[in-house]
């Protein structure tokens, strides 16, 4: 196996506020590579967030380094972390974070559209990925005119329109009903599947952690244990017994 | 327990959001600030005329004056009224001290002021109250307070040789305390002699024994001090600027031979001293008795008054005036309070959870509505104190903008802005306090309805998009409605109070409107936007067309203070236009001929017989009409009576008639008959039209003259009746002109005749001679700085409400906090960001003009056609000045876009929620 797509290495990550100092990460190091669907797990406050901000290039450690598909990311301006950020890296969080004045459409294209793409490649693209996703029928709907789940099929796919290396998910299915989040981590896990997207996922659902192919458990700012999952990454079953008999929807 | 929560949770934040409130407080300061400040200047005009009349009033009860003065002749039938007191005739004006001091040894010349090629401007001219009364009979009606006088032995004008050096005496000086009513008459005997006040002495370096040029109308005398007053009565007129002289010496400068101005009349009762008679002063019951009593005893063509009538009747000729500057001082108050209102906002929005979190641990809905009235209330009160503060400041400066138009279109006004009295602070937080805090009840009460929930984080932030229905314009239709019905009703007491409340009307009318205008324009400029400016475009308008409710309260802010800008531009655009073309239709002659110092209400300037034939025998000169100006009083108000030669204006001039259609036949007819023709302003003030017959106060009493014709006249607001010299000699008598108007025969120079005038005067004799050119150039200056305080007052206005865009942005900003950042985080570069921002602000910018524009020109046909014929009489060609107002479009779109930086680039700011 060559390079992995991310490296992590002896990450620490300190907030500090007036006289006390908050210690989020206490030297964590792991890989990911090309492929793989990875949970982070562990109660709340246990760092799983900060560490996908590191990761996904939103914030920038006190100490340790993350390499990006061999580019250090301390060693990054603002600019090319924003660029990295629109072109190789889609998020999804539990709050959807679509814009509520845009059509799910547009809220799909906004990536390619900020990138520069034309008009009309991004639209189809989106129109593609909503297909793909289930909600193509929603594409001129606005966000509060659709189901919780539609608009995390939506974030899903706004996340992948301009075709990421990684796709960093915070507690994807954390505002969802139960049935509809069990559809969300399905969609999840056949994106891995099918299209070999490389996922890094922070949930405290154990069900969550399931569906993914290797589990990586937090506690105080530090990796508990990792365990795999027992099918290989690219090739999991889904782990919900009934997870396939929910049409996608 | 509350003001501790007060302190932590508002005063704290507070701190913290350092821009946002100062913004705030700068705004309100600004507000209250403009409205002090033009209280000050439109006091201070008043203030100048009315100190000099209660110091010079002196324990003056009654007056009696008639029109263009009493014949001295008729004095000794008035013996009778001795019989109710103390009487003193006075002949009251004002003159000019021309020239510098005599020890100014910077103007290194053996003589002291030298003509300028103009005729008057010489260096250090100063305008003087100058009372001349037998001082026998008026010294138990004022007090004079001689300090210093020069000896009776000393000739007049004798004095040492070379200027005397600040505080030596001349031989001969002596201290009051000992002098004699005689001594002191015997001090003003010489027509020469003048005493002046102390304080004038020293501000210009005179002393006992110094000569000193007084100007009056077009001649220049010299005088001698013979005294000099302390600061006690009349000596008290502003900045002691005060002559006294014998009444016939003044009769004589006045160029008013045979003439008192009026009779003072002191009641008997309270003629003991002066301390004693404060004490005693008639009742107001008893003076309207012996008031009562003097009319019904007075001969035909005089009148008794109190001397405030005369004070009265000049805050009357102002009222219009002042009006217009305090209904535009205000706007830029309620503008500030659009900012009260979106910082309670932005503060409400931003701390929804702690809201929610406070209502969670058990504070009270009524406990949440007073922290946030609180947070309106500091802001109210900072803003206030500062706006006391500014409002001193900002008076100055109005007073310098407003000072040139008083003095020049009304009367000779205070030189200072006067100070802060308690009222106006009184003033000041009685309008700061409880506006501010109406304008946070809103966003207060808001506060006080977000439930417990909100205390987690997302649960209630997704936003509904707004939609428009039909209902919403029921209520702006009947508001401009009402508008509509109120621009058709009359003015109150010569107020146009209902026109002024449909303009008010029609802004709050369009601001409701404002929500259902930018939804459409944002329905509309969807796709453009999203075409010409690509994704930001794209966001911008999403962002905008989501916030339509709050956005509508700055729009609307800005809105407004952007219509009354372009209805303001509209009006004096088309009030200048208007005004030029009537100075090239009416002014035909070739040069104006004036005294050297202008007349104002109550002190008349007249031309002297030597400059009246220079003008004549210059062999250019064609023909000359002279016209005389008095000012009448005409159903308590002040207007002008004008006599001029018909004859002339026939065969010469050229009068621009309103009505009858052939007016210059009427005026015709008019010639020699009791018949007059009155001013546009005239006519709409006291709905005169021509067949009317007017009753008007002459010396022989009231008598009726029939009115031919109604002409256009925008120089005098106070109305103008114009009768034939003729006619006018008959009843007034043969008084002096107060201008000529020459006409030159063909092929010579204007300039060349005015200089070769001027040239031949004596130094005795300054005459302000206009070419043509000139005089109409003269019309224009004064009409723009006329204006120029209304611009200023816009200007205010406007910086305002570019604040409250700013800080609108900034709620914006802080409101999508997290959108934004999820822009950052899928891509979007600060730049992006940032311009998505600035394209906001440009839009709320456009949208906001653009409304101004509509609203604007609706106001300024209320303008036109409404509250400028209510309150001055004049018909206005509405002209609309296109390229001013579209650079003004373009500048406030740029200024609108650079108050969106800030918040642009607060809202680059990255922000990364922690760790759960």
């Amino acid at each position: 196996m060559g390079m992995p797509l991310l490296s992590a290495t002896d990450l620490t990550k300190t907030y500090t506020g007036g006289t006390t100092t908050v210690r989020a990460l206490d030297g964590v190091s792991f890989t990911l590579e090309a492929g793989d669907f990875v949970a982070l797990m562990g109660p709340s406050g246990c760092g799983k967030s900060t560490l996908l901000h590191l990761c996904g290039a939103m914030d920038r450690p006190t100490s340790g380094r993350v390499v990006l598909e061999g580019r250090h990311l301390a060693e990054l301006t603002d600019d090319e972390l924003t660029k990295l950020r629109r072109d190789r890296i889609g998020f999804v969080f539990q709050f959807f974070n679509l814009l509520p004045t845009l059509t799910l459409g547009d809220n799909i294209a906004l990536p390619c559209l900020l990138g520069g793409m034309a008009t009309a490649e991004a639209e189809a693209r989106a129109a593609r990925l909503a297909e793909r996703v289930g909600i193509g029928h929603r594409l001129r709907h606005y966000p509060q005119e659709v189901s919780g789940g539609e608009m995390q099929r939506a974030a899903i796919a706004r996340a992948l329109v301009h075709e990421p290396a990684l796709l960093v998910a915070d507690e994807p299915t954390g505002n969802l009903d139960s049935e509809t989040g069990a559809r969300v981590l399905a969609l999840l896990a056949e994106l891995n599947r099918e299209m070999g997207i490389t996922i890094l996922l922070a949930t405290h659902a154990q069900e969550v952690a399931a569906a993914s192919g290797r589990v990586m458990r937090m506690k105080d700012g530090r990796f508990a244990s990792a365990e795999s999952a027992p099918s290989a990454p690219g090739a999991i079953a889904l782990p919900l017994p009934d997870a396939n008999a929910v049409p996608a929807v | 327990m509350q003001s501790r929560l007060f302190n932590q949770f508002i005063l704290r934040r507070m701190a913290q959001e350092r821009t946002r409130t100062l913004t705030t407080v700068v705004g309100i300061a600004l507000g209250i600030a403009v409205v002090l400040a033009i209280q000050l200047t439109n006091a201070s005009s008043v203030r100048g005329f009315e100190t000099a009349l209660t110091s010079v009033a002196g324990r003056t009860s009654i007056e009696i004056v008639g029109t263009g003065g009493i014949d001295e002749t008729r004095l000794p039938d008035l013996g009778w009224l001795r019989a109710f007191g103390g009487m003193s005739p006075v002949i009251e004006g004002e003159m000019a001290i021309v020239g510098s001091g005599p020890d100014t040894p910077q103007q290194g010349s053996s003589t002291p002021s030298t003509r300028t090629e103009r005729g008057f401007r010489a260096p250090r001219t100063e305008a003087v109250k100058v009372l001349g009364v037998d001082i026998l009979q008026d010294l138990t009606l004022r007090d004079y307070a001689l300090g210093e006088v020069q000896g009776g032995s000393t000739p007049a004008g004798s004095k040492p040789e070379g200027s005397m050096p600040e505080g030596s005496k001349p031989e001969g000086s002596q201290h009051e305390g000992s002098l004699t009513s005689q001594q002191f008459l015997e001090l003003l005997t010489s027509p020469r002699a003048i005493v002046i006040t102390e304080k004038l002495a020293r501000r210009r370096g005179y002393a006992l024994g110094d000569e000193l040029q007084l100007m009056a109308g077009d001649r220049v005398s010299t005088f001698v001090v013979r005294g000099l007053l302390k600061d006690e009565g009349p000596a008290k007129v502003v900045d002691g600027s005060f002559v006294l002289m014998d009444i016939a010496a003044a009769q004589l400068a006045f160029d008013r031979l045979g003439r008192v101005d009026r009779l003072d009349v002191q009641l008997r009762g309270d003629g003991r001293a002066a301390d004693e008679a404060a004490a005693t002063a008639p009742g107001s019951a008893e003076i309207d008795a012996a008031l009562a009593a003097i009319s019904a005893r007075l001969p035909a063509g005089l009148t008794a008054q109190r001397p405030s009538r005369r004070g009265e009747q000049v805050e009357r000729m102002l009222a219009a005036f002042h009006l217009n500057l305090t209904a535009l001082s205000w706007v830029a108050l309620v503008v500030g309070l659009f900012l009260v209102y979106n910082t309670v906002t932005i503060s409400v929005i931003a701390r929804r959870e702690e809201i929610g979190m406070l209502r969670a641990l058990g504070v009270t809905r009524r406990q949440v509505l007073g922290l946030f009235l609180g947070e309106a209330a500091v802001l109210g009160l900072a803003g206030t104190l500062l706006g006391i503060g500014l409002g001193r400041v900002l008076a100055d400066a109005a007073v310098g903008l407003t000072r040139s138009t008083v003095s020049t279109l009304y009367i000779a006004t205070a030189a200072s802005t006067p100070a802060l009295a308690g009222w106006h602070i009184v003033l000041a937080f009685a309008i700061g306090l409880p506006l501010s805090l109406v304008a946070a009840s809103l966003p207060s009460l808001e506060a006080s309805r977000v439930p417990p929930t909100a205390a987690m984080r997302g649960s209630d932030r997704l936003e509904s998009r707004v939609r428009l229905r039909a209902a919403v314009l029921v209520a702006p239709a009947m508001v401009l409605l009402a508008a509509l019905a109120l621009a058709q009703l009359g003015p109150v007491d010569g107020r146009p109070l209902f026109g002024y409340a449909a303009s008010f009307a029609t802004i709050i009318g369009a601001s409701l409107l404002v929500p259902a205008f930018i939804f459409l324009l944002a329905r509309s400029l969807a796709g453009p936007l999203r075409r010409l400016l690509g994704v930001e475009g794209l966001l911008a308008h999403a962002n905008l067309a989501a916030a339509i409710p709050r956005l509508s309260i700055s729009v609307a802010a800005l809105a407004v203070s952007l219509s009354m800008m372009v209805a303001v531009a509209v009006m004096i655009g088309s009030f200048r236009d208007t005004v030029a073309y009537w100075v090239g239709q009416t002014l035909q002659a070739d040069l104006f001929i004036g005294p050297g110092l202008q007349p104002t209400v109550g002190s008349e300037q007249t031309l002297s017989a030597p400059v009246i034939e220079a003008v004549e025998a210059h062999p250019g000169v064609e023909a000359v009409d002279s016209f005389r100006n008095i000012d009448l009083v005409y159903n308590g108000n002040l207007v002008v009576l004008g006599a001029g030669n018909f004859d002339l204006v026939l065969s010469h001039g050229s009068l621009l008639f309103k009505a009858p259609a052939d007016g210059r036949e009427a005026l015709r007819r008019a010639i020699g008959t009791e018949s007059v023709v009155v001013s546009e302003a005239f006519a709409n003030k006291y709905g005169t039209r021509p067949g009317d017959t007017l009753t008007l106060q002459t010396p022989q009493g009231p008598r009726p003259f029939a009115v031919v014709a109604v002409y256009y006249d925008y120089a005098v607001d106070r109305g103008v009746i114009v009768m034939d010299r003729g006619t006018f000699r008959r009843y007034f008598g043969d008084l002096t002109p107060t201008g000529l108007a020459a006409y030159l025969k063909p092929g010579f120079e204007p300039e060349r005749v005015r200089a070769e005038v001027l040239a031949s005067l004596d130094e005795g004799h300054r005459a302000f001679i206009y070419t043509n050119r000139d005089l109409r150039a003269e019309v224009l200056r004064i009409f723009d700085s006329t204006f120029a305080i209304t611009y200023a007052l816009e200007i205010v206005a406007i910086v305002v409400a570019m604040l409250g865009v700013g800080a609108t942005l900034l709620t914006l900003v802080l409101e999508r906090q997290r959108d934004l950042s999820m822009l950052r985080l899928i891509g979007a570069a600060r730049r992006q960001v940032q311009r998505v921002i600035v394209i906001e602000a440009a839009l709320i910018g456009a949208a906001s003009q653009a409304i101004g524009l509509v609203v604007g020109l609706a106001l300024s046909v209320l303008l036109v056609y409404v509250i400028n014929v209510q309150s001055f009489g004049w018909t206005i060609q509405f002209r609309v000045p296109v390229t001013f107002l579209a650079q003004v479009s373009i500048a406030v779109i740029v200024a609108t876009a650079v108050a969106g930086i800030y918040p642009a680039r607060r809202a680059t700011r990255l922000v990364v929620e922690r760790d759960e």
